[in-house]
């Protein structure tokens, strides 16, 4: 008996829920659906497993890995399941490492191929995907995840019973929940997402200074980005790096200003489709990689530009 | 009658002594020979001659000249006054015997007066140090624990020289009292007196109980490294400093393979005796960068943290076989610990008893990046951009010659016979503008020379050492097998690199791979061909100051050349830090892709080089280029930074102003 933990979203399960089923069912035997939470019933009807329990729980409205392991320990214990399996996402991850260190078992996570037997032999991405691990689980229920796009969803038959439940919960489980969810603080368009990406180096001389960087990208509807020596100066912080060792991005402009243009840097920025770089000194290596440059002050080069902005705006 | 029961007595409180000692030594060997094995055996020679210089030596002890003197002294007294424990072992039981023919000797006995004197002062100058001067590389060391001991070596030596005032007061010296100044004038004020023979008896088992008392606590305490630093010492790195011991994938029982250090069960027994060996001196933690600016790392208390882990855990290990160890990261020390570290060996270079902290460090972080997969995540890019790019920049490989444009440079092709001379130009020179100045340099020069060089443009792969550096053992080996592979097909036998990283690796790390090649620095051939005439460069007035890149001075001790090339061109003039005691510009251990905590170590470096007042600082590294570089435009400094090659180049076009070098 095959227990496999399913993800949904307005009412479906997942793409990568439905290729952890279909690796859950090439495990053979019988293959039960367990999902959790607000719309698991209306998912639930659509998966084709011999049974879909559906956790019902007014303390489930928001994501609670420790209630979730409760839950698949429960289910599993229930209907005497010798293999969970769960996509390899952040959320049944979690849950599902809980569960390993409920049961005392261990978890593979990131499958990507099983062979039935006793041990199970699996095939597991190692390394950031640069490596693939043939490993043999020795375990009295094997715990599984699914790394995702590995498995090709091909999931035959058609949807079985539905058996909604309401799960046991103590307050203990329940206190990992999620309260409140906050989007990144920057206002306006991430840097990674921007279409224009307006970058102050060492020349901008101040964290002030950066006045007419961000007005240039507030015209633009772009987003402000830095170089690794206004991070150590303290003038801005961390996550608006570009380079090597902060963002790497690929904006359609790269507006450059008072950037010399290290190697670390362009590491970060050479996938921009323009780049223009603002620069009083016409031998900084940013002029190597830029695609058109204005040699001059940033002070009076971007005010001018943002002027310049309005006034056809207007 | 009186014999005999100080026979019996003798017995029993040594057997004791003894028994707990050897107990707790038993203890200590059995955990060393859980130990993984580490190849320490070559070399013999060279491990004598370090243990005559740096043990008997106290070669590095000296260098810090008040405590290295006062170290000395109380070393120096343990040897020589051992036999005297013999001694009083022979004399607590009959009065009337000791060693045959030593302690008949007049000379030992004035050098036991001597000694005594020698280690009181070393003892006070101990005291006078921690209590007075109070360094801040004691900071973190077991303060009380120190104390203790320095009080136990006061009472024994004291106690010793009052038996020997005790027994010349009775007559009972077998050497001429004249020998021994001290003991002789401290009898004169014993006297005879009815309790002179008493007093005789006290002080010889008074004498005795502390020596034993001693023997006990001594494995217990820092302490211990009277018993393993010699060990330590004879068993460390002979040569090459800058060569890292592979990882051996092949090995055919997996449960075996080592991923570096993850738990106590993983270190080496070299290392387990590292720890044993630490006196908490704080030598290294002195000259740490990462110290110094403020990162949390000392290295010092590293390996204290393995220690007391080693010690908590060890025991355990040995009794039960099947016992779990606990994690080394975040239990014996913290993350950022293992992250802080710029691999510059400055402590390793300064540890009296050849602790080899970089080795911890990078075997800790082998078992972070390969088996958990944890290390700081900006980092993540530089793995992957070695891993997919063969450089850390993710650079084209196909831009790899592009700095040679204009400078019709011989790049070598599959087919084609072996150059003379490969210059290896690595992924900084290769890719960054600021690299690339030198690159060209070098180039203009050797062709200048008319020497006969090629390079291997896009076959040329980054040598895998960022990544090593990192943890990631993996692949590093993979380039290593690769880049092997280029050079041995293409038959080369004589390499100059300009990168000291790619240097080292190619000299010190690529021979463990079948790569085996005469392997030089541009500065060393430069100085050379200087040497020769074959270049002659133009003396200059500018003031010059060079940094020496630790993988070119501390690891490989390159220290001349660069020193001979700056001389010719300019007036030179040393930092405080220099030569093998030189400071990280903080580019070390990968730090160049990492971002850095703190307050950072480019700027100390360049607020140093500018404190000499040279208007230039040569450097022969292209992360020290990088670093330095922008050190200085970040504590507002307008001193030049350039290449050794660079500034060789403009001398030489000085010279020769009709261009007769621009080949």
């Amino acid at each position: 008996m095959n227990l496999v933990v399913l993800e949904h979203v307005d009412g479906a399960p997942t793409e990568v829920s439905m290729q952890a089923l279909t690796l859950a069912q090439g495990l053979g035997g019988a293959t039960h659906a367990l999902l959790i939470g607000p719309g698991a019933r209306e998912a639930a009807a659509t998966v084709p497993v011999a049974v879909a329990h559906v956790a019902e729980h007014e303390a489930l409205d928001a994501f609670a890995p420790d209630a979730w392991a409760a839950i698949v320990c429960e289910v599993s214990d229930r209907i005497g399941a010798t293999a969970v399996v769960a996509p390899g996402t952040e959320h049944a991850t979690d849950a599902l490492a809980r569960a390993a260190a409920r049961l005392g078992e261990p978890l593979a996570a990131n499958c990507v191929a099983v062979t039935p037997g006793n041990p199970l032999a699996l095939t597991r991405v190692r390394w950031g995907g640069s490596l693939l691990e043939e490993a043999l689980l020795h375990a009295g229920q094997a715990l599984l995840t699914v790394a995702p796009h590995t498995v090709f969803a091909a999931s035959p038959g058609s949807p079985g019973a539905t058996e909604p439940f309401t799960p046991e919960l103590s307050d203990a489980d329940l206190v990992v929940t999620v309260r409140d969810r906050v989007a990144p603080a920057a206002a306006g368009v991430s840097l990674p997402d921007a279409k224009v990406v307006i970058t102050g180096g060492r020349g901008v001389g101040s964290a002030e200074g950066f006045g007419p960087v961000e007005e240039l990208a507030s015209l633009l509807g772009g987003a402000v980005g830095c170089s690794r020596a206004v991070t150590m100066a303290g003038w801005r912080p961390h996550t608006d790096q570009v380079g090597q060792t902060g963002s790497k991005i690929a904006p359609e402009l790269y507006i450059a200003c008072g950037v010399s243009g290290a190697t670390q840097h362009i590491a970060g920025c050479k996938g921009a489709k323009r780049i223009l770089a603002v620069n009083t000194d016409p031998e900084a290596p940013i002029m190597s990689v830029a695609d058109y440059a204005v040699i001059g002050d940033l002070h009076e080069v971007l005010p001018a530009i943002s002027a310049e902005l309005r006034r056809t705006a207007s | 009658m009186l014999t005999v029961l100080s026979a019996l007595a003798l017995l029993l409180v040594a057997g004791l002594a003894g028994g707990l000692f050897a107990r707790r030594a038993l203890l200590l060997t059995r955990i060393v020979r859980l130990g993984k094995p580490t190849p320490r055996l070559g070399e013999l020679p060279r491990r004598v001659r370090n243990e005559a210089v740096d043990v008997l030596g106290q070669r590095k002890l000296l260098r810090r000249l008040i405590p290295g003197l006062a170290h000395a002294f109380v070393f120096w007294g343990f040897v020589v006054l051992f036999p005297t424990i013999v001694m009083a072992l022979i004399g607590a039981v009959d009065r009337e015997s000791t060693i045959p023919w030593l302690g008949h000797q007049g000379w030992f006995a004035f050098l036991v007066d001597l000694f005594v004197v020698l280690v009181l002062i070393g003892v006070a100058t101990a005291f006078w140090i921690r209590k007075v001067q109070r360094p801040e590389r004691f900071r973190g060391s077991h303060l009380g624990e120190a104390d203790l001991i320095l009080a136990l070596i006061t009472l024994i030596v004291t106690t010793l020289v009052l038996w020997h005032a005790a027994r010349i007061a009775v007559g009972l010296n077998e050497w001429p009292a004249g020998w021994s100044p001290v003991a002789n004038a401290i009898a004169q004020v014993f006297g005879e007196g009815t309790w002179a023979e008493a007093r005789e008896r006290i002080l010889v088992w008074a004498h005795l109980l502390i020596v034993l008392g001693f023997l006990v606590y001594l494995p217990y305490s820092k302490h211990l490294h009277i018993a393993t630093a010699a060990i330590n010492v004879f068993f460390g790195r002979t040569r090459a400093r800058g060569r890292l011991e592979p990882l051996d994938f092949t090995v055919e029982d997996e449960a075996a393979m080592r991923f570096g250090a993850g738990t106590v069960a993983d270190l080496t027994w070299k290392q387990m005796i590292d720890t044993m060996s630490c006196t908490e001196c704080g030598r290294c933690q002195d000259v740490c960068p990462a110290y110094a600016t403020g990162k949390e790392l000392s290295p010092k208390l590293l390996i204290m943290g393995l220690r007391d882990q080693l010690f908590a855990e060890g025991p355990k290990l040995v009794g039960d076989a099947g016992f779990q160890p606990s994690a080394l990261v975040p239990n014996a020390v913290s993350d950022d610990v293992v992250w802080d570290c710029v691999t510059c060996g400055a402590c390793v270079h300064e540890c009296p008893v050849a602790i080899e902290h970089v080795d911890h460090i990078v075997d800790l972080r082998r078992q972070l990046v390969m088996v958990d997969s944890r290390f700081p995540s900006e980092a993540g890019q530089m793995l992957r951009d070695v891993e997919r790019s063969a450089n850390p920049w993710g650079k084209p490989q196909v831009e790899r010659a592009d700095w040679t444009e204009g400078l019709e440079v011989w790049v070598l092709q599959p087919d084609e016979p072996a150059p003379e001379l490969l210059y290896w130009v690595g992924c900084a020179a290769s890719f960054d503008e600021r690299a690339r100045a030198t690159a060209r340099a070098t180039t203009k020069l050797l062709q200048a020379a008319g020497v006969d060089f090629a390079i291997l443009g896009p076959r040329e792969s980054c040598t895998g050492d960022p990544a090593r550096r990192m943890g990631d053992e993996y692949t590093y080996q993979a380039y290593a097998q690769q880049n092997v592979a280029t050079l041995n097909d293409a038959a080369v036998t004589k390499i100059v690199a300009s990168c000291p990283h790619c240097f080292n690796t190619i000299a010190n790390e690529y021979p463990d791979f079948g790569g085996r090649y005469e392997v030089v620095h541009h500065t060393e051939l430069l100085a050379e061909l200087v040497r020769d005439g074959r270049l002659q460069p133009a003396a200059g007035e500018e003031e010059i100051t060079y940094h020496d890149s630790c993988y070119l001075a501390r690891h490989n001790d390159v220290l001349a050349a660069p020193r001979e090339l700056v001389s010719r061109i300019g007036k030179p003039l040393e930092m405080a830090r220099s030569g093998k005691r030189t400071f990280c510009c903080g580019a070390g251990g990968s730090h160049m892709w990492m971002e850095e905590r703190g307050s950072a170590i480019n700027e100390e470096r360049a607020r140093e080089a500018a404190g000499t007042g040279a208007t230039t600082l040569a450097v022969a590294c292209p992360f020290c280029t990088m670093m330095l570089d922008d050190g200085m435009k970040q504590v507002g400094e307008t001193m030049r930074v350039a290449d050794v090659a660079t500034l060789l180049a403009e001398a030489l076009d000085a010279r020769a102003p009709s261009g007769a070098t621009s080949g």
